[in-house]
């Protein structure tokens, strides 16, 4: 996690100097035009963001976490990482109906945009499923 | 079967490691994966948004002329004061987080310390609406002024940023109303329900601190 941390940093301060030089180059190049290039410009910049947005809260999880995770350690066993990794939901249909009604969305884009109407129908259908699955029924709590 | 037996040596290539638990080993809090997954989908949202930047600035440096007259029509005013109804929104929205980390989806009270997640969401989803009303007043003011999709390359640019921006606030809308739902419908309220609504919550702010890089270029630099 430290490492991951650390290695987002540097990466934000690459691109930033990255940016500024990227800045000065088309600022200095005459058979450019001498001006500033929009896109690299931008693009280089928001990865700058990307990059401390990641590192930023990485790095304030690592310190909520109280210590090293079982994975980051040299000394760890392999069931010392069994604990919960997060809720999964076992047996769920609703995200397989949610990837194909995005998937139905996509070909009404392409194919014909009536087809469109009844994807949104499914994906609201499926997203208020997926949603509320644990809410109700056998396994609501 | 037999005769491979002899080819096994004993295993003194292979170190093994000691089961024996580290002194001061500490309980450790797994990150939830819902949340890094959020903020990791978020950076390439960040990039999505670069896109469109990108787009914007190429289409301004190409045609300045146009940019001088096509944003001589925005009302800077009107954008400014709806501006400031989606910040507050950011805020009214982390409110509601609080509520949520205290593990309390509604009120107890009508003082605004004993307001539950429901709440303060309902509020934010009422400025957040607003926002949208705002931005569909303006579209509408603009097009009446032949600023349209189609009509130069100022339309495309402007209507591709903030468009896509007012989608993204349609969706996190979606998102508080289901959020909502699960306050009131779950039984117990737990940490399950107070993380989707940290999530949405995390993809609020990032959606305002979008307009608000997207409000200083169209409307402050112009």
């Amino acid at each position: 996690m430290n490492a991951t941390v650390k290695l987002f940093w540097i990466l934000a301060g690459f691109c930033a100097v990255a940016t500024a030089g990227y800045i000065v180059w088309g600022l200095a190049d005459k058979e450019f035009g001498g001006h500033i290039e929009p896109v690299g410009t931008v693009a280089l910049a928001l990865v700058t963001i990307l990059s401390v947005l990641i590192a930023f809260y990485i790095g304030r999880v690592y310190k909520a976490q109280g210590g090293e995770l079982p994975e980051d350690r040299l000394d760890a066993n392999i069931d010392d990482g069994e604990a919960e990794q997060g809720f999964f939901s076992p047996w769920s249909w609703w995200p397989i109906m949610l990837g194909a009604s995005a998937a139905l969305m996509f070909t009404g884009l392409a194919v014909g945009s009536w087809i469109c109407f009844i994807a949104v129908a499914l994906a609201a259908v499926s997203i208020v499923g997926l949603i509320f699955e644990y809410q109700r029924g056998y396994f609501a709590h | 079967m037999g005769d491979s037996a002899p080819d096994i040596g004993h295993n003194g290539q292979v170190t093994s490691t000691s089961l024996s638990r580290p002194a001061g080993f500490t309980t450790v809090n797994r990150p939830s994966v819902v949340a890094v997954g959020t903020i990791v989908w978020l950076g390439s949202e960040v990039m999505f948004f670069a896109g469109l930047f990108a787009i914007y600035f190429t289409l301004r440096s190409t045609s300045p002329e146009l940019w001088a007259a096509q944003s001589a029509k925005l009302t800077v005013p009107f954008s400014g004061v709806n501006t400031c109804i989606l910040i507050a929104s950011s805020f009214s929205c982390q409110f509601g987080v609080f509520a949520a980390e205290r593990l309390q989806p509604r009120r107890t009270s009508w003082k605004l310390k004993d307001w539950g997640m429901a709440e303060w969401f309902f509020v934010t989803y009422v400025m957040g609406a607003l926002f949208v009303i705002g931005q569909i007043y303006e579209y509408a003011n603009l097009v009446s002024e032949h600023v349209s999709l189609s009509s130069d390359a100022y339309g495309s640019a402007f209507y591709l940023t903030t468009g896509f921006h007012g989608l993204h606030v349609t969706c996190g809308l979606i998102a508080f109303l289901l959020v909502i739902g699960r306050a009131y419908s779950a039984k117990n309220f737990g940490h399950k329900e107070a993380t989707s609504a940290i999530v949405v919550s995390y993809y609020w702010h990032f959606v305002d601190v979008v307009w608000i890089g997207l409000f200083s270029i169209i409307y402050l630099l112009k």
